[in-house]
């Protein structure tokens, strides 16, 4: 009988598969080569639109309670409540009127006058109106979900604004719902201008300290910058239009040995309890191409002694 | 296999009662989001109370791999780091295999203080993924997780056990 032939297999009663100290081997190590490869090489995103299609349904379906229930608490909420929120926005509206009949006679004088300079046009970026879903899950970022994504032709990196303010940058897009990751995110940046002086600055997003909050980085500690200064994108970027009004100067801490003054400000927009927001395109698909870096003539020396 | 004295004798489960119950944790996961919570941090995990019970119960269906794409989906459904919820389940599943065969001689609330641990390391891997990788910390309210996670043991056993404690006919010479 030649070797090779024997069954060498475990009798089905034994089979059960790998140890269980195995597939934790593969599964963690799996789970750690998913980790780097999203956290650091950012690859991950195809595998991210597959499983988020896959559970699209189950969140849809997660949603009706939601829905149903604002739906009937709306239907209940008493009439009183409803004419003053109407009230309010009659008001608002009233106020806004003044301005806005002037804006008519004053973009054209403004287009006039930028001809006359010789100036650009002003980009106009387009805009999508989406809803805000949900927050999203994740307790370590600031991040929310809007119903609209790529069906919808959302940008990566298109700026997000409610009605008083910015709100964020849309970070992920899925087939049907994209990810916005708030200002108030740690890790989320964006220049911004002072108002009151016209100095250019970068503000962070600062969720550990205060609730929601952000913070003015990088002025030095005799920066003239007031408590309820208003900061507006700078537009420098090439991803917020500019003019934008982002936050308020909150408070402005200033210590001898510190370089730079700690400058907290408030988010104006609602952060956290926006229903509609608006989605711009961003602007780099506008501005024309930036100019070829010239290569420096001077080559480092490090090493390259003959 | 042994049976413990005073041990009741079930029915087989019914893998579409296993399945079917880790996919509506699941759901109820996202409606706490995405009704109830939002991000708050203390929200407990049901899907991992769910997952840990039948690994418990049923390690011969429910098992590690198992455990690691439910967490893909739910690290897909929060938007945060993939693969922080895959490595917590796939380390929790993995603990609750060691411990299976003796979890279930003790008395259902000693068995739900025995658990707590398990869930505690889970949240405690993510924790630290999150924050090495430069997260923003989710407040101390984030202990209260793994409590409310272990509370909801006893609650978990009455529920998911309730269809095997069915006699198939039942009659008066026969009880089950």
């Amino acid at each position: 009988m030649p070797l090779g032939t024997l069954d060498r297999d475990p009798p089905p009663f034994f089979r059960q598969g790998p140890s269980a100290l195995s597939k934790l081997a593969v599964c963690s190590a799996l789970a750690l080569l998913l980790m780097v490869a999203d956290a650091r090489f950012k690859v991950m995103q195809p595998l991210r639109v597959v499983l988020a299609t896959v559970l699209y349904p189950a969140q849809w379906l997660a949603l009706r309670p939601v829905l149903a229930y604002q739906e009937v608490s709306q239907y209940f909420s008493s009439l009183s409540s409803i004419k003053a929120a109407q009230d309010e926005v009659i008001k608002k509206h009233i106020l806004q009127s003044q301005r806005a009949n002037q804006v008519e006679q004053l973009s054209l004088e403004n287009e006039r006058l930028r001809k006359l300079l010789g100036l650009r046009e002003r980009v106009h970026a387009k805009a999508l109106a989406a809803q805000v879903i949900y927050d999203a899950a994740d307790p370590y970022s600031r991040k929310i979900v809007i119903d609209k994504g790529m069906a919808d032709k959302v940008g990566l990196g298109s700026p997000v604004l409610d009605e008083s303010g910015v709100l964020g940058q849309v970070t992920r897009v899925y087939p049907l719902v994209s990810e916005v990751t708030l200002i108030t995110d740690r890790d989320q940046a964006i220049p911004v201008l002072n108002t009151r002086t016209g100095a250019r600055g970068v503000a962070y997003g600062d969720a550990s300290l205060h609730a929601d909050a952000m913070e003015l980085r990088f002025m030095a500690a005799n920066a003239d910058v007031a408590a309820g200064d208003l900061l507006t994108t700078s537009g420098v970027d090439g991803v917020y239009p500019p003019g934008l009004p982002v936050a308020r100067v909150e408070k402005v801490e200033r210590r001898v040995d510190a370089v730079f003054a700690r400058i907290y400000c408030v988010p104006l927009s609602l952060v956290s309890g926006t229903g509609h927001v608006m989605v711009l395109e961003p602007m780099l698909s506008q501005v024309s191409p930036r100019p070829e870096p010239i290569a420096p003539t001077i080559t480092s020396r490090k090493g390259g002694s003959k | 296999m042994i049976m413990r004295p005073g041990q009741q004798l079930l029915l087989p489960a019914n893998p579409f009662f296993i399945w079917g119950s880790l996919i509506a944790a699941m759901l109820l996961n996202m409606l706490q989001n995405m009704g109830f919570w939002g991000r708050a941090g203390w929200v407990p995990d049901l899907l991992a109370v769910v997952l840990v019970f039948w690994t418990v119960h049923q390690p011969m269906r429910i098992s590690i791999g198992g455990a690691f794409v439910f967490g893909l989906l739910m690290d897909v459904h929060q938007g945060g780091l993939l693969g922080q919820n895959a490595l917590a389940y796939t380390v929790l599943s993995f603990f609750a295999i060691t411990m299976h065969r003796r979890l279930l001689w003790f008395s259902v609330p000693s068995q739900a203080a025995q658990v707590f641990p398990l869930f505690a390391a889970a949240h405690a891997v993510e924790l630290a993924l999150r924050m090495a990788t430069g997260g923003s910390f989710p407040g101390w309210l984030m202990l209260l997780a793994p409590v409310v996670e272990a509370a909801l043991w006893p609650v978990a056993s009455i529920i998911l056990l309730a269809p095997q404690l069915r006699a198939p006919n039942p009659d008066a010479n026969r009880p089950l």
